[in-house]
């Protein structure tokens, strides 16, 4: 017999938030029980032993001069004042560009757009930009706008539409930047020596990721393909060999050494065409590191299921097995172009002039002697800002394709 | 009462036109380890047979070698005509022609319902995008989930799942299906959907080989049960032949175990 029937449903609750007075909460976390008390305390002390003499160094001992007074030469090098319009172009490009793929691939109004669109109003604040710059950075702000309405109403089958207009953003960059030729009434050629400071290691960090990419994707395809001994073989030995040494040498090798082993008669090569080469080169082996990672992560029936189909290798590995291994490794191969970009800073100790190089042509210059702290601390600024972005972004990119998801 | 071993079972000498899949003398090797030893099958359009077997006597090895996810070493294998040999060619068509459905269902997760399931026939066959839809939509409806068709696997339960990887077999039109263990996977008030339409599946007339452990299925829907046990094929009859009059010692021990 039942001793227990149940004679009405429970009726839904809402779940118990957690609610606080500011003071509750600091109560809570900060000073209960006694040994957060002390934590509390500790952290305090040291925070203000280390931020009091950085602050009064900040507002008050610093010779912030130094750095509008050489804005120009950090922001891009001996790059002609007269040309600088086209770097302008570049970033007007960027945005329409950048403002049509947002708008192509994510149609919700999310945090991370309005921090896009916040972005120049920002810079705009920066007391040491001119009104001509200002400016600029609102034509930035419309551009992205347009670029994104043109994005959101894109039809979902043309959304290869924003692929190619990234590379014909790519096509269009390089144009403009290194000009057409000597003399040349509106695209007069700027060789790439005078390209210099934030522009220099932005483009060295850009080109590195886009061609390292492709060429360790291909690397790691190359190293898990054991049907092809000759190819695996040759990917192991180029990833171990590369891993083996340090960027610098590389980069040495390909500054000093390599114009050696070539014949005399031979044209030099581009300074900054042998960095990049340098970077690239490394970066790819790193890339298929991480890369293989991923496509280790791909359970064997994965494989088993595309070629019950009917599909064939490369079809199996372009549709089914790189989509799902490379979503997996966003985290890492973001956290390796950051370190990509930041490695950049060496090409300075083999005589370019990329923002270390240039902070270096400052500190030299007599006028603006003792200021190494302003100087370093400006362009370490810069590298922050610039590798938060690509780490903010690139949560914000595997929010929206759900790694870790599934 | 005839005692049915696999000889009587097959009939007269094999011809290639009467069978769809004709299996002879087929061995196959784990590094040392013999797992196929001889096996002698052969199964006509239409039909369908269940593989039941003790756990490692070889049946997914052996099914798995129909497609070539399983390369044999020795002896023939030969589907629709097109005999198994390194050839890739002949690789890729008997795969276009022979689905296959798995154990842990292996759809693609990366890809909604309706991509896992047009993937194939568009790179495949050269389908177009929207014929190949409309067919989705069809084998959906067959399989009892066309809601389903822009969710993700991931969103699915276990029984969906698996109906799904059913019609993205189904898609490539093949001749044969392959099931290695379709329901295993599968919380029980799950399996009878699969089974559901497994068994339309076989009365539509799709010549089948399934390998499972639901004794119901495979006396309601089997035309032949085959035993195997330690690679070798032990026995082979008709569902009756099976249950009621088993002849072989090992078949009665493992139907008294199973059942
Ligand atoms: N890739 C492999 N390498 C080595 N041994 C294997 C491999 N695959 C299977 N085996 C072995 O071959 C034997 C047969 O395996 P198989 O999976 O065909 O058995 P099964 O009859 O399907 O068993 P189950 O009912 O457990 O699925 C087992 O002993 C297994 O351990
Ligand atoms: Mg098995």
């Amino acid at each position: 017999m039942a001793s227990y029937v149940q004679t009405s449903q429970a009726e839904t609750l809402a779940p118990p938030t957690e609610r606080y007075t500011l003071l509750g909460w600091v109560y809570k976390h900060l000073l209960s029980p006694w040994y957060n008390l002390v934590l509390t305390l500790v952290g305090g002390l040291l925070l203000y032993a280390i931020f009091k003499p950085a602050l009064t160094w900040a507002f008050t001992g610093a010779r912030w001069a130094v750095i509008p007074a050489n804005l120009n030469l950090l922001m891009r090098g001996q790059y002609p004042a007269e040309e600088a319009w086209r770097l302008w172009a570049v970033i007007f490009l960027l945005a329409l560009a950048g403002g049509y793929n947002w708008g192509v691939w994510s149609k919700t109004v999310g945090p991370a757009l309005i921090t896009a669109f916040a972005i120049p109003w920002l810079l705009m604040l920066v007391p040491w930009f001119s009104w001509g710059t200002r400016l600029n950075l609102l034509i930035v702000e419309a551009v992205g706008l347009v670029g994104y309405a043109l994005g959101r109403i894109t039809p979902k089958q043309r959304s290869q539409w924003a692929v190619y207009a990234f590379l014909a953003y790519l096509l269009a960059m390089l144009l403009l930047l290194r000009g057409l030729q000597e003399g040349h009434p509106t695209l007069p050629m700027v060789p790439t020596r005078l390209w210099g400071g934030l522009l220099l290691s932005l483009l060295l960090a850009f080109f590195g990721i886009v061609f390292s990419f492709p060429l360790g994707v291909l690397l790691a395809l190359g190293r898990t393909a054991e049907r092809m001994p000759a190819i695996q073989t040759i990917s192991v030995l180029y990833i171990e060999f590369i891993r083996g040494v340090p960027l610098i040498s590389l980069l040495f090798m390909s500054q000093v050494m390599l114009q050696l082993f070539l014949p005399e008669d031979f044209p030099q090569i581009d300074h900054m065409l042998r960095a990049l080469a340098a970077i690239t080169l490394f970066s790819a082996a790193y890339t298929a590191e991480n890369v293989r990672g991923g496509l280790q992560s791909i359970p064997k029936g994965q494989y088993e299921a595309a070629a019950s189909v009917g599909l064939n290798g490369y079809q199996t590995m372009r549709l089914i097995i790189l989509p799902q291994a490379l979503r997996a490794v966003i985290p890492v191969l973001v956290g390796q172009f950051i370190g990509l970009f930041k490695d950049t800073s060496l090409v300075a100790l083999v005589g370019l002039f990329d923002l270390l190089g240039i902070a270096r042509v400052i500190l030299a210059n007599p006028d603006w002697l003792g200021t190494q702290r302003e100087v370093y601390v400006f362009i370490a600024f810069l590298y922050w800002i610039f590798s938060y972005l690509m780490s903010y972004s690139s949560r914000r990119v595997e929010e929206a394709l759900g790694v870790g998801k599934f | 009462m005839t005692v049915h071993t696999p000889e009587t079972v097959q009939e007269s000498p094999s011809t290639e036109h009467e069978h769809i899949i004709v299996c002879r003398e087929v061995h196959k090797w784990f590094g040392d380890f013999h797992v196929l030893r001889g096996i002698n099958l052969n199964v006509k359009p239409q039909e369908v047979v269940v593989i039941i077997g003790p756990s490692g006597s070889g049946k997914s090895t052996f099914i798995r070698c129909i497609n070539r996810l399983e390369e044999h070493q020795r002896g023939d294998i030969i589907v629709d005509g097109i005999p198994l040999t390194h050839d890739v060619r002949n690789i890729e068509k008997i795969r276009s022609e022979v689905g296959m459905v798995f154990q842990q269902f292996n759809l693609f997760p990366h890809l909604t319902v309706m991509e896992n399931i047009t993937l194939a026939p568009i790179h495949v066959r050269k389908m177009k995008k929207e014929e190949a839809e409309a067919l989705a939509m069809e084998l959906l409806e067959r399989v009892g989930i066309p809601e389903q068709a822009h969710k993700y696997p991931g969103q699915l339960s276990g029984g969906q799942q698996q109906r799904v990887a059913i019609a993205r077999a189904l898609a490539m039109r093949p001749k044969i299906m392959l099931f290695d263990e379709p329901t295993s996977a599968l919380d029980p008030e799950m399996i009878k959907e699969v089974l559901d339409v497994m068994k339309e599946l076989a009365q539509s007339g799709m010549t089948m080989l399934v390998v499972t452990h639901e004794m119901g299925f495979a006396r309601e829907v089997a035309d032949r049960i085959v035993f195997m046990d330690g690679g070798e094929i032990v026995e082979v009859g008709t569902p009756e032949h099976f249950f009621t009059n088993p002849q072989h010692e090992r078949t009665k021990l493992f139907l008294s175990q199973i059942l």
